[in-house]
């Protein structure tokens, strides 16, 4: 029953992709809002980095649901992963090139991740990218040595006063009489690495939260598997 | 004022961030976070619906004005329903404390912000945002009980979830391809030229199932039961309640603003009507109480879908009505369900046990079938005369399940019912009688106190209830109040 059910399913969804293939314009994508915001974008947030523009300030509460939706991700995880008995350390270490490897590559990781963030609102890249690194950087160490642990405390400090800054920053521009998220402080120094106002400052509080999220959940991940 | 719209989500995700940190800090502290941010949010959302002109706004998140930027929009309806959500969170709020209260309430204030987010947005993507952070808060909540039977459920739900979370987006992405933006206000409208179509139709498709997977619509509702029966009654209670209220809400506001097509409700109609079968002989031979609430949740959704489904929005009222009551009916039944778990059988003597449940049981199912005095006669009344003033054969059958299901209903709630009023089996002890009590018979009785004061103000409630829905319907109404200075649209 099940499987007649989902091959029903898998049919009429087939049969309607194919018959709206034939009906869609390809190659003619509409920009309606798109080619508004390419026009004002830069006059009206600052950042040369379209993409930032929309992701930070057009549309930044669908950003700040996302961040949200990471913290319930990580949230839900340690929830369930926080019942098992933990005693890291049973697993073997790292070679000698991966253990070396890892002390030298954790500085050029972090710079990279930094940079990637602070240029996200002038060139392609930004805090989510960004964060994604500084968390490769942190779990590095963690895959050399099993049984080097990872401070969760520091880090959940951290993933709470990222996220939190983010909304205070909007919170500020409703407390000035502006409308929630609106970017503040446009200076008028397009293509510079002071641009853009507060946009830097919320990438910035996106990367921490993304690095410091993904980081605690993969050691969590990592202390897991290592008990068993 | 309006400004402070924003607060109500902002300040739900804010509380959740700091929670985790504040919990290790002072403990004391911390447990009141969430509900000192839940009864701000029901304050203004309080005040907005007290002192406000009753004439809807729109607020420009970011300050960058729809359709480029997100607006929410907040009608009677939307604030009725945000208001709904913070009071359901802070009445079923997650006290328990353990060490994972810190990320249970966490996720409890990350649900409830999303759900008033679905509430009040307008903007398309941006309800999809909030739909997956309901979902991923949900998953974390119905794990957190931390049986195995609640893994699985979190498992299959997941699963569904996903895939309603890819045919949403995919409707999305349909809509998009085709007219260029996502503002609702902005697709209503273009959707007269660009989407009254078979795309248009392949989209709204897309939709209803990816949203339909939270609307417990039939057939992507088979977590629903497992779900019920293994997380804890209070989330249970604002999941049916509310998080299916909500789904549902946005479906109606799609097909009210932008798929004006007869298949569409065609096709609502047909799967409603397959709901109401489904659900309620599934709930007439469930063995187990909260298997039997949920089944029945899913046949009480399905009429919304049919009601849903008449043409023009003049079913508007009716779904109002019937949303509003098994709100009520079915969080106040959860909570009741919270003592009386395992098999009906057992509860065999437990209206001795504690009769002031027993007398709620009585009144919440009295209403859920419909008897006169009550709430849920008038809903189900306004349903059947429209239903009974359509001429289409499909909207007849329509109402002949309806109250075939009816029947149905008042069968196992009874049964129910007389189980309750049983005496006791010789051979058990008293104290092995299941009783309802403490923290959630005072909640059922919170409920069941709302079911009588809105039985004795049913006029005044009923003629609030119609202004609500007049509003609701109006197209031009939503699109003048998100784009003010719009030339050539009708006032």
């Amino acid at each position: 029953m099940g499987n007649l059910t989902g091959l029903l399913f898998a049919g009429g969804l087939g049969f309607m992709l194919l018959a709206i293939a034939g009906g869609l314009d390809f190659g003619a994508p509409p920009m309606l809002i798109g080619s508004a915001i390419q026009a004002q974008a830069p006059a009206e947030t600052g950042a040369t980095n379209i993409v930032t523009s929309v992701v930070l300030g057009y549309r930044a509460i669908d950003t700040l649901g996302e961040l949200s939706i990471l913290f319930a991700a990580a949230a839900s995880a340690g929830l369930v992963l926080g019942r098992r008995h933990t005693s890291a350390g049973t697993q073997t270490e790292g070679g000698f090139i991966l253990r070396t490897g890892g002390g030298i590559l954790f500085p050029l990781m972090m710079t990279i991740g930094f940079y990637i963030i602070f240029h996200g609102h002038l060139t392609p890249g930004g805090g989510f990218q960004g964060g994604v690194i500084l968390a490769a950087a942190f779990f590095l160490p963690l895959l050399a040595r099993p049984g080097a642990k990872l401070h969760h405390s520091t880090l959940s400090l951290i993933e709470g006063f990222a996220g939190a800054s983010f909304i205070l920053v909007g919170l500020l521009a409703l407390a000035e009489g502006k409308a929630f998220l609106q970017p503040l402080l446009i200076q008028d120094t397009l293509g510079q690495l002071f641009s853009a106002g507060t946009l830097p400052l919320l990438y910035l509080a996106v990367g921490l939260k993304v690095g410091a999220e993904l980081a605690s959940l993969l050691s969590r991940l990592a202390q897991t598997e290592a008990s068993q | 004022m309006n400004g402070a719209l924003a607060l109500t989500i902002a300040l739900p995700l804010l509380g959740a961030f700091l929670l985790p940190v504040l919990m290790r800090v002072s403990v004391a502290f911390g447990v009141w976070i969430g509900p000192a941010i839940l009864a701000y949010g029901c304050w203004i959302l309080g005040d907005l619906w007290l002192t406000g002109s009753m004439q809807p706004f729109s607020v420009a998140l970011g300050g960058f004005a729809p359709p480029l930027g997100i607006n929410l929009y907040a009608d009677t309806l939307a604030l009725l329903f945000a208001l709904a959500a913070q009071l359901l969170g802070l009445i079923f709020w997650p006290f328990k404390l353990d060490q994972d209260s810190a990320r249970r309430q966490a996720l409890m204030l990350l649900l409830v912000a999303a759900s008033t987010g679905l509430a009040l947005s307008g903007d398309l993507f941006n309800l999809y945002v909030f739909y997956e952070l309901t979902a991923v808060a949900t998953f974390g909540l119905v794990a957190a009980s931390g049986t195995s039977a609640a893994y699985a459920a979190t498992i299959r739900y997941l699963i569904l979830s996903g895939i309603g979370s890819v045919l949403t987006l995919f409707g999305i992405a349909l809509i998009y391809g085709q007219t260029g933006t996502l503002n609702l206000a902005h697709l209503a409208q273009l959707a007269p030229e660009q989407l009254s179509n078979e795309l248009g139709l392949a989209a709204f498709l897309s939709l209803l199932i990816g949203i339909g997977v939270k609307a417990e619509l039939f057939p992507v509702n088979t977590w629903v039961p497992e779900v019920y029966a293994t997380a804890s009654s209070r989330l249970s209670a604002f999941l049916a309640g509310l998080v299916s209220k909500l789904a549902l809400l946005i479906i109606l506001r799609l097909l009210l603003l932008v798929f004006h097509q007869p298949e569409a409700a065609q096709v609502i109609l047909i799967l409603g009507i397959l709901g109401v079968v489904s659900g309620e002989l599934a709930a007439w031979r469930a063995k187990e109480m909260r298997r039997m609430l949920a089944f029945s949740s899913i046949g009480q959704l399905g009429v919304l879908f049919i009601a849903m489904a008449l043409p023009d929005g003049q079913g508007m009222l009716a779904v109002l009505a019937l949303a509003l009551h098994h709100l009520v009916i079915k969080s106040g039944l959860f909570m009741l369900a919270d003592g009386w778990g395992g098999a009906l059988q057992r509860l065999r003597g437990s209206a001795a046990a504690s009769p002031l449940a027993a007398g709620l049981f009585v009144l919440f199912s009295l209403s859920l079938v419909g008897m006169p005095p009550l709430p849920g006669f008038w809903a189900k009344f306004t349903l059947i005369t429209e239903l009974a003033g359509q001429t289409e054969p499909l909207y007849l059958m329509g109402l002949t399940v309806f109250l075939l299901a009816t029947v149905v209903e008042a069968a196992y709630l009874f049964r129910v019912a007389a189980i309750i009023y049983q005496s006791a089996p010789q051979e058990r002890r008293p104290d092995e009688i299941p009783k309802a009590g403490g923290l959630s018979l005072a909640t059922a009785g919170l409920f069941g106190a709302g079911l009588i004061a809105t039985t004795l103000l049913i006029a005044p409630v009923g003629d609030r209830l119609q202004t609500i829905a007049a509003q609701a319907q109006d197209v031009d109404l939503y699109i003048n109040t998100v784009f003010p200075a719009t030339p050539g649209a009708s006032q």
